[in-house]
Parts: C-alpha cells; sequence; structure tokens
C-alpha cells in the first residue's frame, strides 16, 4: 500500500478543478427578459417575470462619466415603466478597441440587445454578414417613423441590401476640410478665404504647401496617409479609392485619382514640402504651436482647433481658427466622406419592440444632441439638432454644407474593412515616402495591387 | 548477522513512523501547488492544444471553425506577402538590439559593482527608466526624435548636420530608432540587476589571487570577471532572444506597423491578423510556427552553452 498522493491520481483531481472553474466561468444564460409564453389558457409560471418586467443590456462605447448614457437610461426607464435598461460600458481606449469584445461577447452568447457596429469603422456589415444585428424595417413600418428626420446621407449608411440595420445619433464628413491657422494668413498678408466658400483651388492649396513651409520650424500642409484621408484627397480631384459597390480599387484607371495622387506625391517626395508619417505626433498640438498651417483634417477638427486655442490662451497672432473647404466638384457635390454612427438590435432580441423604441431614444432629436454636447462635438446627422448645436457654439455653422451635400463612405464588399484601411495607410506611406523615395507609377501600382489583393479576399 | 537484522528493523520503525508525516508533506506540496497547476493547466496547456487544433481551421470567432488541414501553414510560407519580411524585420531587431542590451547592461553592472561614492543613487537612477510605463517612453522617444521640431534633430543641425534621421518617420530608421528606445529602458533594468548579483557572486579571493600574480584590471576582467559571468550572461542572453523575437508593444504604440510596414513585426503581424482582421485560425498557426521557433532557437543555444558557459565549482 502506497503512503503517497500518485501523481497522476493529483493530476487527475487537478484536471477536474480545472474544468470546474472554466465552466464556473462559463458566459452567464442571457436574461430571463421574456414571459414564458402561455398556452392553452394556461397562466405562465409563477417564477417567470411579468410582462412588464423587461430588462435591456446596452453595450455602450460611451464611456461613463459623461452622464449621457445615465440620462437616457432615466428618462427612458421614468416614461417606461418595468422596462430595466442595464448599462454596460465597453471600456476600450477607443471604439475600434471594443470590437473584439463584442465579438466575444456574441460567441459568449452574452452581447446585449442594444449595441453599435459602427458604419464608419467597418464592422456594420461583418455584424450583419455574421446575423449579430437585426434589419429594423418592420420595427420601423409598424412604429411609422419618419426616417427623413435624420440626414439623408447618414441613412443610406444604415442600410445593406436593401434593409435597415440602425439608427445613426452621430457622424461626421470626413477629413472635407483644411484646419486652417489665419494667423499664418494674416502674417503673410493673404486674405483668408471665405470659411462657407469653396472658391481655393487644389493647385492654390498646394501652393500655400510651399508658401507656408519653413524648414524646421513649419508645415505648410499635412495629409493623412489613412484611409479617411485618401479618400477625400482623391475626390477632392473628381476620382475615388474604390467603387461604390467595395469591389473594385479605382485609382490607376481614373485619370482624376491619378491626378489626385500625382499632386500629393510632388508636394510630399519631388518637393518635400509635407511632414513624412509620424514627423507631426499630435497634428492638434502643433497647430495650436504655429507649426502647421494647414491640416486636411474634419469638421470636428476645427472645432477642437478653436477649443484647444482657447484652452491654451494661445496668443492670436500665433494661432487662430479658421476653415477653408474643398473645391465643389463638377457635378455640384462637396468633397467629404461621410462617416456614420449606428445604433443597432441583436439579432433575436426577444423585446426587439422595447430596443427599438430605445434605439429611437437615443437616436432621436434629443438623445443626439445631447450625445453631441456631453462630448464636444458636431456630429450632427438629425437637421433639427443643428441649431442647438449652433447655440452651444457658432462654429458649428461651419460645419453644414458638407453634411447636406457631401459623398457618403464606400467600404469593401467583402466586409474587410480593417485589412482595407491597413493597406492603404501602409502602402499610402510607401508612395509617399521621401526618404526612400520609389517612382510614382510603381508606388501607385503597389498601392493598386494591394487594396485591389484585399478586396478580392474571402468575405470576412 | 544479528546486528544487521536489528539495523534492519529500526530502518523500518522508521519508515513505518515517518509515513504518515511524508504523507502529510506531500499533500501539502501538492496542495500549495494547485493554484500554478490549475492556471497551466487551464490557462496555458489547454489554450494551447484548442490553438493547435485552431491553427488546421478557418476560423473567425463568429462562426465554427472549419477543418481546412494544413493550408493555414502552407499560406504563411507562400501566400503571405508580410510573412517573411515580418520575420526579417524581426530578427533584425532581435539580432541587434539583444546583443546591445545584453553587453550594455553587463558593462553598466560592472562600472556600479565598483565601490564609489553614492553608489545606492547611480543604481537608482540607472534603474528609473525601467519604471516608465512603455507608452510614456514612446511619447518622450517620439518627441525627442521628431524629424523636424525633435531635440535630437535640433542639436544635430546645430552641429552641421544638414539632413538628419528621420527616426520613427523614416524607414531606414523606424528600427534603430525602436532600438534605441529599447536600450534606454532596458539597459539599466532587471538585466543590470541580474549582472550585478552575478558579480557579487564572485568569490574575491580569485581577484586577490590575480593581483598577486600581478593582473591588471582588464587582465582581471578578462579572465576572472567575465568567464565566471557567463552563466549570467546566457540566462540574459537567452530572455533577451526570446523578449526580443515577441517585440511588439514599442512598435504597435510608436508606429503601428509603419510607416509603409517597417516596424511590422512578426508579434504585429500576429496581433493584426488574429484581433483586427479576425483570421484566428491563421493566427493560430502563425504563434505555433513561432513558438516552434523560440524553442528550436533556445535549446540550440542550450547546447551552444557547453562549449562557452564557465560554471565555477560547478
Amino acid at each position: 500500500m502506497t503512503n503517497q498522493i500518485s501523481r497522476r491520481a493529483f493530476l487527475r483531481g487537478s484536471l477536474l478543478v480545472t474544468g470546474g472553474l472554466l465552466a464556473a466561468c462559463a458566459a452567464p444564460a442571457a436574461p430571463a427578459s421574456a414571459p414564458a409564453a402561455s398556452s392553452g389558457g394556461e397562466a405562465a409560471p409563477a417564477a417567470a417575470p411579468a410582462m412588464e418586467d423587461i430588462l435591456l443590456r446596452w453595450d455602450t462605447f460611451r464611456s461613463p462619466g459623461t452622464g449621457w448614457n445615465e440620462e437616457r437610461i432615466d428618462t427612458f426607464m421614468q416614461a417606461n415603466p418595468g422596462v430595466t435598461i442595464e448599462f454596460r460600458p465597453l471600456a476600450g481606449s477607443s471604439q475600434q478597441d471594443n470590437y473584439a469584445k463584442m465579438y466575444a461577447a456574441h460567441a459568449a452568447g452574452d452581447l446585449g440587445e442594444i449595441c453599435a457596429f459602427d458604419p464608419s469603422h467597418f464592422h456594420f456589415w461583418r455584424a450583419i454578414n455574421k446575423n449579430i444585428i437585426m434589419p429594423i424595417d418592420d420595427l420601423v413600418a409598424a412604429d411609422a417613423t419618419d426616417l427623413s428626420e435624420w440626414y439623408d446621407l447618414f441613412m443610406s449608411l444604415q442600410y445593406f441590401q436593401g434593409k435597415l440595420y440602425g439608427l445613426p445619433s452621430w457622424g461626421w464628413a470626413g477629413f472635407d476640410t483644411l484646419v486652417t491657422n489665419a494667423a499664418h494668413f494674416k502674417a503673410e498678408g493673404i486674405e483668408v478665404p471665405d470659411v462657407n466658400a469653396r472658391d481655393v483651388s487644389m493647385e492654390t492649396i498646394g501652393e500655400w504647401a510651399h508658401r507656408f513651409y519653413t524648414e524646421g520650424e513649419r508645415f505648410g500642409l499635412n495629409i493623412s496617409h489613412g484611409e479617411a484621408g485618401v479618400v477625400t484627397l482623391t475626390r477632392a480631384f473628381g476620382g475615388d479609392l474604390i467603387n461604390e459597390d467595395g469591389t473594385q480599387c479605382t485609382l490607376v484607371d481614373n485619370p482624376q485619382s491619378v491626378e489626385a495622387l500625382r499632386w500629393a506625391y510632388k508636394l510630399a517626395v519631388e518637393d518635400k514640402v509635407l511632414p513624412a508619417t509620424g514627423a507631426i505626433e499630435n497634428v492638434g498640438a502643433a497647430q495650436v504651436e504655429g507649426k502647421l498651417t494647414l491640416n486636411w483634417g474634419g469638421s470636428l477638427n476645427v472645432r477642437n482647433y478653436d477649443r484647444d486655442i482657447k484652452a491654451a490662451s494661445a496668443d492670436p497672432a500665433v494661432a487662430e481658427a479658421w476653415q477653408i473647404l474643398l473645391p465643389t466638384l463638377p457635378d455640384g457635390r462637396f468633397p467629404s466622406q461621410l462617416r456614420g454612427g449606428t445604433w443597432n438590435i441583436r439579432q433575436a432580441s426577444e423585446h426587439a419592440d422595447v430596443a427599438y423604441q430605445f434605439l429611437k431614444h437615443i437616436a432621436g432629436k434629443e438623445g443626439s444632441i445631447s450625445f453631441n454636447l456631453v462630448s464636444g462635438n458636431f456630429a450632427a446627422v438629425r437637421p433639427d439638432t443643428v441649431q442647438a448645436l449652433i447655440a452651444e457654439n457658432p462654429i458649428h455653422e461651419w460645419f453644414l454644407s458638407s453634411l447636406e451635400n457631401g459623398i457618403a463612405a464606400h467600404a469593401p464588399a467583402n466586409s474587410r474593412g480593417r485589412e482595407y484601411t491597413d493597406a492603404v495607410q501602409q502602402y499610402t506611406d510607401l508612395l509617399m515616402d521621401p526618404n526612400q523615395p520609389v517612382a510614382f507609377e510603381e508606388g501607385l501600382q503597389n498601392l493598386q495591387d494591394n487594396i485591389q489583393a484585399v478586396l478580392d479576399m474571402d468575405p470576412a | 548477522m544479528a546486528a544487521l537484522t536489528s539495523r534492519f528493523d529500526v530502518a523500518a520503525v522508521m519508515r513505518r513512523e515517518l509515513a504518515p508525516r511524508k504523507r502529510w508533506q506531500n499533500f501539502y506540496g501538492y496542495l500549495f501547488l494547485t493554484p500554478w497547476l490549475v492556471g497551466f493547466l487551464g490557462l496555458f496547456i489547454g489554450p494551447g492544444i484548442t490553438s493547435l487544433y485552431l491553427s488546421l481551421t478557418k476560423y473567425d470567432v463568429l462562426s465554427p471553425p472549419i477543418f481546412i488541414g494544413f493550408d493555414n501553414y502552407v499560406k504563411m510560407f507562400t501566400d503571405d506577402p508580410q510573412f517573411w519580411p515580418s520575420i526579417g524585420r524581426t530578427i533584425y531587431y532581435a539580432g541587434v538590439g539583444v546583443p546591445l542590451g545584453v553587453l550594455g547592461s553587463m558593462f553598466l553592472a560592472i562600472l556600479l559593482n565598483n565601490k564609489i561614492r553614492a553608489l545606492p543613487a547611480y543604481r537608482t537612477l540607472f534603474f528609473m527608466p525601467t519604471l516608465v510605463p512603455i507608452v510614456a517612453s514612446v511619447v518622450l522617444w517620439k518627441w525627442l526624435l521628431n524629424d523636424d521640431f525633435g531635440v535630437v534633430n535640433q542639436a544635430l543641425r546645430s552641429l552641421g548636420m544638414a539632413d538628419p534621421p528621420g527616426w520613427f518617420g523614416d524607414r531606414r530608421w523606424a528600427i534603430p530608432s525602436l532600438i534605441a528606445m529599447g536600450l534606454w529602458q532596458g539597459i539599466g533594468g532587471t538585466r543590470m540587476i541580474i549582472f550585478l548579483a552575478g558579480l557579487q557572486g564572485i568569490p574575491e579571493e580569485l581577484y586577490d589571487a590575480a593581483s598577486i600574480d600581478g593582473a591588471s584590471s582588464w587582465a582581471k576582467l578578462w579572465n576572472v570577471t567575465i568567464p565566471l559571468l557567463t552563466p549570467t550572461i546566457f540566462f540574459n542572453m537567452i530572455l533577451g532572444i526570446i523578449g526580443g523575437l515577441q517585440t511588439f508593444t514599442a512598435a504597435f504604440v510608436a508606429t503601428e506597423g509603419g510607416p509603409g510596414f517597417a516596424t511590422w513585426f512578426f508579434s504585429l503581424h500576429l496581433y493584426k491578423q488574429a484581433f483586427d482582421y479576425w483570421n484566428m485560425g491563421y493566427a493560430a498557426a502563425l504563434a505555433w510556427f513561432f513558438a516552434v521557433i523560440i524553442v528550436s532557437l533556445t535549446m540550440w543555444q542550450m547546447r551552444l552553452s557547453t562549449r562557452w558557459v564557465f560554471y565555477y565549482g560547478g
């Protein structure tokens, strides 16, 4: 008889303990929000919740502290006794970081009934393809919701294959403007263009990139190599990066797209007057410090620039917020890339009708205004919110035209959004590299081929 | 014979009496091991075996895995444009950064092993960069090495260098910039502490004997210190190479793999495939390939170590 515990027996015991622990860590069952259906006139079991006891879980990227989530929940619950909205903030460092958690929650059966798979982050289409979020057309019809309350272009981003999947409470026009330091114009004796006029040509912008550039001290113009920046660059010349279907890269075959990238290539590689990738760590701070005159950004950045100047009490002779809008295209549209947020309802939600009412509550007029005011944005997606935001800060009036007459974002049809954005960023870096230049045609073809390779991948 | 029998009897009695105590010792030993064993089985072996299976599948978390055999492994060698380049960049980073880091730590430890005034203050000073969070360190170094406005390039320009490096923004200099940042943070860190411990374990009498023989300081370093430090060098080399090959955070935070893939290391490639592109099966295959490489490299170093590592008294 052995007087020791055998290793085998001990390991077996450890495995059992481990298995038990892992089982205990398994996802909790979804809340029993739906009452058990009674049949044959029988009453529902006593343990089942009453009809009005409805629990909906809201997985929101908007973190606690702003008060927006809490205020929306409180007002909804007051108006709908018996409905409980569980506030489940996703604590990623950015909204993009939250998708991993949301996918994992979905795989574990623990995704909230109300969630957001944002078209501007390219997760919207994947969530639809993977049957994570549900179409809401029937709910809209039953509620007789007037969808014209939202800007058409933002609503257009909520559709996929003819079905509506969400309502937006925020959105923006992409890289639709040049965030401008008017102080530099005044110092140079150049009249600053009107903030709402679109009368500055791309040629003039190129000249200003030279004029305001002082080696080691200041850049005249900064262009992002990110997808949002490159798309609007091509659109500013009448081209585009990919087609509307998201299946073809439209660079080398489109003379306007080629012209756009050649314009940027000349400034970046041949003339070396644009900052290389990473040369400006914090573009906003550089502009407040007077180290950058024109930053090709979005209208939201103009507002933030103005806010940062005031926060820093910057000398008006060093920094003054202004904007220069990109020239109108021959077809009358404004170069931009409208990117909208969304709020969705999870597939197979048992109280989708109540969830839809909550969607309207957060994407409606009051919800949309407070969403923007608490975060200091101007991400207006509803015309009826504009006046309230302008009253809060008149600079918001500068941003309206792109929202009304811009161009919506195009997304890869195969939902390979992250591969797409990485390919655009990295291969644009290579094309625009002033330190190890490649011939324009070679770099452009390389960019085209690698974007197309992503668009040709199997659906995600 | 009687004495012998008597001795066996005593042994049997002792065994009988000690048995319960030994049994309890074993029980407590395993009891205290349990948390580690549970973690090892549940959080290492279990996921490891799962990932080995997933490496043979197409899996995106959102749909059930589809078994595809060795397709992921074939793809990584034949149809992934960033596979081989990312390995090349990783080898470059580890191949330059690790030897410099280990040598730097060793010589810093040798310097700080001298009896000089304010020694604790110096040791603290050199250890401090290790305490800086890596994200803060990245922000600091990006500011220092900014192409146009950075302090380093301003200084280089004032010294007459017309076209100083673009550092993080220049494909040629991005990896050297990360290496420089890593050296600043790593040379005076735990590796230096380990070297200091190794140095203090060298018997003083060996130096006394060398002095009596008329050995110079250089001769003592070369013939006493370094040979007796070889186990510590070996240990730090092993950890350094594994850490160097796994480099991720600095590139992820500082450059996100750019500019133009210049810092797209293997671990970043793996991360992108797993958590950005949701190609979990392919990422699992990359991880297993990487694990095999690291284990093989470590075993190879262990074999080589018999030729140059000297264990005093061993």
